[in-house]
């Protein structure tokens, strides 16, 4: 912010710049490639405090939220929202599922806490409806695309955007047969379940990556990118609504559920909270700049 | 103890003000804006406000042989800052006649 102070200006120190490159890091890519130079040689004039060096990295928060529109064109800002919430999103289901997987799919219930009972109907609801919501409004720009790349007979291309078909099969079928394998009557041992839940985590950016890179390198506009943009920051509502449920029921679990070993560890707990809290933000801040630009006036569409 | 408004002061009006005369690079702007209205911008927010008035066609860049790139205020710009100026020294005078009135204030250099 402003502040009413005299002007005393030094060369800024090298470890100070390192701090000021540091938080114009945190910028959007565009955003740095633009101003990046013009700050670190205003800091390196004026000197730049400690205070001019937080200020700055907490300006990048609006940076990323309301992303100045002549540094984009609309098209190519929605197929980078798209590209990201893509992976963000990825994250979070992978992240839904092993919760799921870990807790009612176990069937456990602690006795006397409804908040977390009530949590898993939300969860599954805000789960379901936040995929159905994301398929609806992508199917078309998918189809779309899918269709240009083999009219075009661009076979990367073509690839990249069957890996969200070959990715999800592929992951079935290994845990079909490390089930057949090593199952045994309590189902895998800890180690590969460990080791199909990392599988699912690989699969899961595979299958959001295909379709950036095909988004990447087809660059398509017009209205199939806008109708996903915006089905991707409508299905980001109840996608949260999923993640709040999770994690309160995780933390309901960690408060209560005293005779349930796994949610009684504080790192663990810990871990997928914050994990989930940065997916989360990720999405979200992606979604609403995509949809900011799809909701935009006509101009680049 | 005497209030102190200085958030009220509107970066992006203190940046438009400073280029008015003159196209002027990002410290060049501070030290203007520090100097002659008595507030000192912090890099992350001069930019920030740079970025929105570029974004909106208020000021725009000039070509820069180094990392000092000048900017300069456009028509857009300038017509804006004059409805601005409009505004606020009408507040500034409905407020002065209002403290005169009723406190009987009168500005530094001026009658009682």
């Amino acid at each position: 912010m402003s502040e009413k102070t005299r002007l005393n200006d030094s060369p800024a120190p090298p470890h100070r710049m390192l701090l000021a490159r540091a938080a114009l890091a945190l910028y959007p890519p565009a955003w740095r490639a633009r101003y990046g130079d013009e700050i670190l040689a205003l800091l390196e004039e004026s000197g730049g405090g400690p205070r001019a060096v937080a200020s700055l990295a907490w300006r990048a928060v609006p940076a990323w939220v309301w992303p100045p529109a002549h540094l984009y064109d609309r098209p190519a800002r929605m197929r980078g929202s798209l590209a990201t919430v893509l992976l963000a999103w990825s994250m979070l289901a992978g992240l839904g599922l092993v919760f799921a997987q870990l807790t009612q799919l176990q069937g456990y219930r602690p006795a006397g806490h409804p908040v977390v009972g009530w949590s898993y109907p939300v969860f599954d609801a805000g789960f379901a409806l936040s995929a159905l919501v994301g398929a609806a409004g992508g199917l078309p720009l998918w189809l779309l695309l899918l269709r240009r790349a083999r009219r075009e007979h661009r076979t990367r291309e073509t690839a990249y955007l069957l890996l969200p078909v070959i990715a999800p099969v592929a992951f079935l079928v290994a845990v079909r047969v490390t089930v057949s394998l090593a199952g045994g009557p309590g189902g895998v041992s800890a180690g590969w379940f460990l080791a199909v839940t990392l599988f699912g985590f690989a699969a899961a950016a595979a299958a959001a990556a295909g379709p950036g890179l095909a988004l990447r390198r087809l660059r398509p506009r017009g209205q199939g990118v806008r109708l996903a943009a915006i089905a991707a920051a409508l299905a980001m509502g109840p996608m949260l609504l999923a993640v709040a449920a999770s994690a309160t029921a995780t933390l309901g679990l960690y408060a209560w559920a005293s005779d349930f070993a796994g949610h009684r560890d504080g790192v663990v707990v810990g871990g997928y909270l914050a994990l989930v809290a940065a997916a989360a933000t990720v999405a979200t801040v992606s979604a609403a700049r995509g949809a900011r630009a799809a909701l935009a006036g006509p101009r680049g569409g | 103890m005497s209030e102190r408004l200085d958030r009220w002061a509107d970066p992006p009006l203190l940046v438009l003000a400073s280029l008015a005369d003159e196209p002027k690079h990002g410290y060049a702007i501070t030290r203007d804006v520090a100097e002659t209205m008595g507030v000192r911008l912090s890099a992350g927010t001069l930019y920030a406000v740079i970025s929105r008035l570029e974004s909106r066609g208020l000021i725009e860049p000039l070509e820069s042989e180094d990392r000092r790139r000048p900017y300069r205020i456009t028509m857009a710009g300038a017509q804006a800052l004059a409805q601005q100026s409009e505004r606020m020294s009408q507040v500034a005078r409905v407020a002065r006649e209002r403290l005169s009135i009723r406190y009987g204030w009168a500005p530094a250099g001026g009658p009682a």
